[in-house]
């Protein structure tokens, strides 16, 4: 019976409601939220003129600080819209490089090229009001894209690996860290030693080493592609370049 | 009197959205009804298919704009049980506290579109101002006030911030107030409010089963069922919470089942910050899924939501199928409507909360 009761709700039915309930009683309410409203503090904000104070992790265009940037292209990949994409620039400070331009036209906010960012170079800004006239204003290059970044603008979603949480460990994990690095693992039965993997690697992560085998036909050493983990930051760049595919990310588990 | 069919949308006030129901007249009456959706279709099912496990957070998120969490929340648990990563507690706390307070401005939200589709402009205010509170703590939390991008496969995002814990129970603390107190005098002890929802919109407890009606319009008919009770996902078996049942089936049932709700829902989040304990709140998913099949369902604001995956070994899904609680709940629309009157169809189809983005997806 309790439990019946519980699962009920109590409401007066509506014969039983007073005659002031028809315009009374809500005008009451009304009233006084008019009162409090006038008297202490609107609940709305005259918005042009004053804005509300956004948080800091607040995620509005994604922008960018050119030197921190290494061209790694992971913000290239992880965009759910696709778009981003690299340019070719040339600056006094830089030299020739490329960097990200965006679409800010086609971006969704999801702050994805932040968070996967290895140097926080690509961060979140505070930047809403991003209405213009014409579609080409919208396409950000890297020179309009820059901004100037707050520790609060830079993403950061530490995590802990399956196999720790097993083990007991609490302790999470930084982008970056040795731990929950992916790192690049190579079958060397299929490699061709054609270094294109050394060239495009953003970070000199990769070094073609002698191996100690000398090639029959040439008489000269054979070399094969070597990786350090260390420098790595996992963009798959030299696992998308390799002409035999015999690149593959090992995961950190 | 002749009979006639009148399109009632897709551009009508009464649709909160694009959809249109077409409605066969005879003088005031209704005789007849049908549902037409289609007009916001994105195929976002086929979109995603060429899109890794990562990216399709973000997406899942634009399928409804007022409740963005548990959407993205269905898929990454399908992910996450396709994938068979274990969520860390904490992780999992936080999912069950973010969700209520999703839940909490979804009402708000259809609180205030069913205000204003009864002529009630107060109402709307005072719920929209209410809903702001919440997603300014969501904006805290996540960055965004409404795609929040914030569930990860394997956890969420990030902790919550400093503060957070004091500013939620606030806010809870000033909404069960304002529920039990304004919105109590504004609308359960209106007598228009009543005449205008009270038995109209009758739905029987046999056509809402038979129907595949679920959530709180479910429970407005009378059947004793909650995702969150009877297949608990998440922390929600740990939780103490009643389940919502009204006996009527009309509008005002469906209307009394979500007000209380709220109230259910401001009391796990005050259970959630109790058994909460710190720890990690992410792991490492891995980057392919196997192959392989896997669903998650959860009560979702408007009903059960459900996503069933298939893995084909790669990156990216081989199928996603979504089903959504109002793309089945819209087809009791002729069941609901035959025998009212034309101008109750507001008050009977506004007490649905209709959500047109995730119906067509």
């Amino acid at each position: 019976m309790a439990e019946d009761a519980k699962n009920k709700s109590t409401y007066q039915s509506r014969s039983e409601l007073k005659p002031r309930a028809w315009i009374a009683d809500g005008l009451r309410v009304t009233f006084k939220t008019l009162v409090r409203t006038t008297v202490h503090r609107p609940n709305t904000i005259q918005y042009p003129f004053e804005k509300l104070v956004k948080p800091d992790c607040y995620r509005g265009r994604p922008g960018i600080v050119l030197e921190k940037c290494i061209a790694c292209s992971k913000c290239v990949r992880i965009c759910p819209n696709r778009c981003i994409e690299m340019v070719p620039i040339e600056s006094a400070t830089l030299g020739k490089v490329k960097r990200p331009q965006v679409n800010v036209a086609r971006c969704m906010m999801c702050g994805y090229c932040a968070e996967v960012c290895p140097t926080n170079a690509m961060i979140v800004t505070p930047e809403f009001e991003l209405a213009a006239y014409s579609r080409s204003e919208l396409m950000f290059d890297p020179f309009k894209l820059q901004f100037e970044s707050k520790p609060g603008y830079e993403v950061c979603s530490p995590m802990i690996l399956p196999s720790e949480i097993k083990a007991g460990k609490t302790e999470m994990h930084n982008k970056g860290d040795m731990a929950i690095k992916d790192t690049v693992a190579l079958d060397a039965k299929k490699c061709i030693s054609c270094s294109r993997c050394e060239k495009t690697c953003p970070v000199g992560a990769v070094k073609m080493t002698e191996t100690g085998e000398i090639n029959p036909k040439t008489n000269k050493p054979i070399k094969k592609p070597a990786f350090d983990n260390e420098k790595c930051v996992s963009c798959e760049q030299c696992v998308d370049v390799c002409p035999k595919s015999c690149l593959s990310m090992k995961e950190a588990m | 009197m002749t009979e006639m069919w009148v399109n009632m949308g897709p551009q009508h006030p009464f649709n909160h959205g694009l959809w249109n129901l077409r409605v066969k007249l005879d003088g005031e009456k209704v005789i007849d009804a049908e549902p037409v959706v289609g007009y916001l279709h994105r195929g976002w099912e086929k979109m995603v298919e060429s899109r890794d496990y990562q990216q399709i957070i973000p997406m899942s998120d634009r399928l409804c704009y007022c409740s963005a969490l548990t959407w993205s929340h269905v898929y990454v648990g399908a992910v996450e049980k396709l994938m068979e990563v274990e969520v860390p507690e904490r992780a999992q706390w936080i999912r069950v506290i973010t969700i209520e307070i999703q839940r909490l401005a979804s009402h708000l939200m259809w609180l205030a579109a069913v205000g204003t589709d009864l002529g009630s402009y107060t109402i709307f205010l005072y719920a929209m101002r209410e809903r702001e509170l919440f997603l300014d703590l969501l904006t805290n939390l996540t960055g965004a006030r409404m795609t929040y991008n914030y569930m990860r496969i394997g956890g969420v995002r990030n902790d919550f911030p400093e503060n957070f814990e004091r500013d939620t129970l606030r806010a809870c603390d000033l909404l069960e107030k304002r529920i039990k107190g304004e919105y109590y005098q504004l609308m359960d002890m209106n007598s228009a409010f009543r005449l205008r929802t009270e038995n109209n919109g009758y739905l029987s407890k046999e056509d809402a089963m038979n129907l595949g009606v679920t959530g709180p319009n479910m429970r407005g008919s009378n059947v004793d069922f909650d995702l969150r009770r009877d297949d608990p996902y998440e922390k929600y078996d740990e939780v103490d919470f009643e389940v919502c049942v009204e006996e009527a089936g009309d509008s005002f049932a469906r209307y009394r089942v979500r007000m209380r709700e709220m109230l259910v829902s401001i009391d796990i989040i005050r259970q959630g910050f109790q058994k909460i304990r710190a720890g990690p709140v992410r792991v490492k998913a891995p980057r392919t899924a196997p192959v392989g099949t896997a669903f998650y369902h959860v009560e979702d604001p408007r009903g059960e939501s459900l996503m069933y995956v298939i893995g084909d070994g790669t990156n990216q899904p081989y199928r996603l199928k979504v089903r959504s609680p109002i793309f089945v709940t819209v087809s009791a629309a002729p069941k609901m409507c035959i025998g009212y009157k034309m101008a109750d169809i507001p008050a009977i189809m506004g007490t649905v909360d209709m959500c047109v983005g995730e119906t067509d997806r």
